[in-house]
């Protein structure tokens, strides 16, 4: 699928898991967007789930001990300054539950979405913002890039007889690659700039006619997002 | 007239305290091939970006003189601008490639001069023909060597049909079959389309032999500027490590007890495609072996096998103690904040010993220096004193000598073969004068499997011989 389409779809997906009403709605975009996730690439999608999964479990866990809702208290905790009494109601534990749930699906909609659609394209057609497209582009190709990083700094550890466990050993190695990804994003500007990138004559690639299938999805896009503004 | 014109170049980087160039004069002509050497941040890549408009544009700093390309002043003008007469080769390929596909990596420059999208495709088709590369065209830049990557950088380059090509160290992660290619290509292009190319190297045996011209810096200061014949008499007076073959170091001790063995061992990260098949290698301790083969042979992976990173498929290692591993990428060295706590890191916070070990690499004055400061040669040495500290049984060093000036190397070497008796050493090179000066055998990767070349007995009979 061409890129327009395919962000069509990415935003649509967004609107509707914000919107949706109904818990259904968004079980069946997590469903869906699990779906096309697993059937790209399993070993590449195992990254982006390992991310949805552990932001949403946080949101879960976080929600109820921020929100005041609810008349069915599970446990009553102590007040704190600013935040108030910490307690967890059962309206609260669902409440949190469609909160993580709408944000898995905003995340899946973005791992489809960088897992199936070709970023060349992307860049090569964009007619309006193209360096913000090619900013995207180049940040969605950087998390197989962190990820390859990532085990090549755990090695090196290890190949220094260090052990690298546990969630604060691997935080330990955040900074380090953060760092090196900008140092890498310097580089990589550095030689797209050499090599004329931001002359204000460059031209890209003629864009191809929309098919079926694209045109398709551009009415998916839009019936989602009216469908989840107004009945889902 | 001149092509390129520096006059009276001084430049100093943001927050540096002395300037990376100064005082810097001279003029290039079409169809030049010149060469660059100096060591580790004498301004050989600072010149380079000079030429190609990047200081000060991209970087920053302080800047006084001029540079002028075809006419044009770089302070006036954009390295965008120059893209079209001026073209640069970066060190590592991986950092220069944009796009996921070769063929939109190759047109991406074309495009941006703003020729149509055909003319763009021809020319890109054109310039990895030129380079031989044609059969990438329809591949994936994930899917390629670290030499077919090199390849698509440089027709990426001439698909801009510059005046003058810039190489900053093009070849450094090139097997040398890979980097004779790479620089005889180059050379044939400056000859045949009047390309003059400015190329700057730490491995310069060959590119001595290929060159019109030589400029050496030092600290920052053009010392010279000749001709071929003229630079390699003066280099041999005053910089002997640039082109001297570097002597054979004598076997000075009898291997000992086995530290590693690797026996019938076989591996593969695809189940369809082997990386390593039934490959055996004992590993002494007082003893060097060199692992040398083409990029992608499986040097690497028997390595880090051998040190137990990687678990085989099938087949067996031993070993007896501890072993450490120099991974080819000095960046997976920068964990921590400052260069002494990143030695000590692994020998339980010992400052003492990291201090001397950072001494032993020529890093001493450099304890409290972040480690992303330092300059690419300097981490190298960074990385190798984090892993010597740990004085292993088994000492794996994947490429150490990249990026690494001659004189810098020469010190490598004296430190392994001093040390050598206390641990099994396991030199993973493309370096073939380096592996052949420092170690007491080579062995060789070839589809697979071992091929071994001089061993210690060998060796001495030809040193006799040699006597």
């Amino acid at each position: 699928m061409k890129p327009l389409p395919a962000l069509a779809l990415l935003l649509a997906c967004v609107v509707a898991a914000l919107a949706a009403a109904h818990v259904l709605t968004l079980v069946a975009l997590a469903a869906v967007g699990l779906t096309l996730a697993l059937s790209a690439s399993r070993k590449r999608a195992r990254l982006y789930l390992i991310g949805i999964g552990i932001s949403s479990i946080a949101l879960f866990a976080v929600w109820p001990l921020t929100a005041h809702i609810g008349s069915h208290p599970l446990w009553n905790g102590p007040i704190v300054p600013v935040i108030g009494s910490i307690d967890v109601t059962r309206e609260e534990l669902v409440a949190g539950a469609i909160q993580a749930l709408r944000l898995a699906v905003v995340g899946l909609a973005f791992a489809v979405w960088a897992l199936r659609t070709d970023q060349d394209k992307l860049v090569r057609e964009a007619r309006f913002a193209r360096r913000s497209v090619l900013t995207v582009a180049l940040a969605t190709r950087l998390v197989p890039t962190l990820e390859r990083d990532a085990s090549g700094l755990v090695e090196a550890l290890r190949g220094r007889g260090i052990a690298v466990g546990g969630v604060r050993g691997r935080a330990r190695l955040l900074t380090p690659l953060i760092a090196g990804s900008l140092e890498r994003a310097l580089t990589l500007a550095e030689a797209m700039e050499a090599r004329g990138y931001g002359r204000p004559i460059a031209n890209r690639g003629a864009r191809a006619r929309l098919g079926w299938n694209e045109r398709a999805a551009l009415a998916v896009s839009l019936l989602l997002v009216a469908g989840s503004l107004l009945w889902l | 007239m001149a092509l390129a014109r520096i006059d009276r170049l001084s430049f100093r980087y943001p927050d540096a305290c002395s300037p990376a160039l100064e005082q810097v004069s001279l003029e290039l002509e079409p169809g030049e091939f010149v060469l660059v050497l100096g060591s580790s941040g004498a301004g050989k890549s600072t010149l380079l970006r000079a030429l190609a408009g990047l200081v000060p544009h991209f970087h920053g700093g302080h800047f006084a003189g001029s540079v002028t390309v075809a006419g044009r002043d770089t302070r006036s003008s954009s390295p965008a601008e120059l893209a079209g007469t001026v073209a640069s080769i970066f060190q590592d390929p991986e950092d220069q490639i944009v796009f996921a596909a070769v063929a939109n990596e190759v047109v991406f420059g074309v495009e941006n001069l703003g020729l149509d999208s055909r003319e763009a495709a021809l020319r890109a088709l054109a310039a990895l023909r030129s380079v031989g590369a044609e059969p990438l065209y329809a591949r994936e830049a994930a899917d390629l060597s670290g030499g077919e990557l090199q390849r698509v950088c440089l027709a990426s380059a001439l698909a801009l049909e510059p005046e003058l090509l810039l190489c900053d160290e093009p070849t450094s992660q090139l097997d040398p079959e890979g980097a004779a290619s790479f620089l005889h290509l180059v050379a044939r292009l400056a000859r045949e389309r009047g390309l003059a190319v400015v190329l700057s190297e730490q491995r310069p045996a060959l590119p001595l032999e290929l060159c019109d011209r030589v400029l050496f810096l030092e600290r920052g200061r053009l010392v010279l500027d000749a001709t071929r014949d003229e630079a390699v008499s003066w280099l041999s007076r005053n910089a002997p490590s640039f082109v001297e073959t570097p002597s054979r170091l004598s076997t000075n001790s009898t291997p000992g007890e086995l530290v590693c063995s690797l026996e019938n061992v076989s591996y593969a990260y695809r189940s369809d495609a082997p990386v390593l098949e039934n490959v055996s290698l004992d590993l002494r301790r007082g003893e060097i072996v060199a692992l040398a083969g083409l990029n992608g042979s499986g040097k690497t992976t028997l390595a880090k096998l051998a040190c137990g990173l990687l678990e085989t498929d099938t087949g067996r290692v031993e070993r007896d103690g501890e072993a450490s591993y120099l991974s080819q990428d000095p960046g997976r060295y920068v964990v921590c904040e400052r260069a002494l706590e990143e030695v000590a890191l692994a020998i339980d916070g010992d400052r003492a010993r990291a201090a001397r070990y950072l001494a032993e690499v020529g890093l001493a004055g450099y304890e409290s220096r972040h480690p992303r400061d330092l300059s690419s040669g300097e981490r190298e040495r960074l990385a190798l004193a984090a892993v010597l500290a740990t004085e292993p049984d088994l000492l794996v060093l994947d490429e150490p000598t990249r990026g690494v000036d001659p004189a810098r190397k020469a010190e490598l070497r004296t430190f392994l073969h001093e040390r050598s008796a206390d641990r099994a050493t396991l030199l993973v090179t493309h370096d073939t004068a380096f592996a052949d000066a420092v170690a007491d055998r080579v062995v060789r990767l070839e589809s697979g499997g071992l091929v071994p070349g001089l061993d210690r007995d060998a060796r001495k009979e030809e040193e006799a011989l040699l006597a």
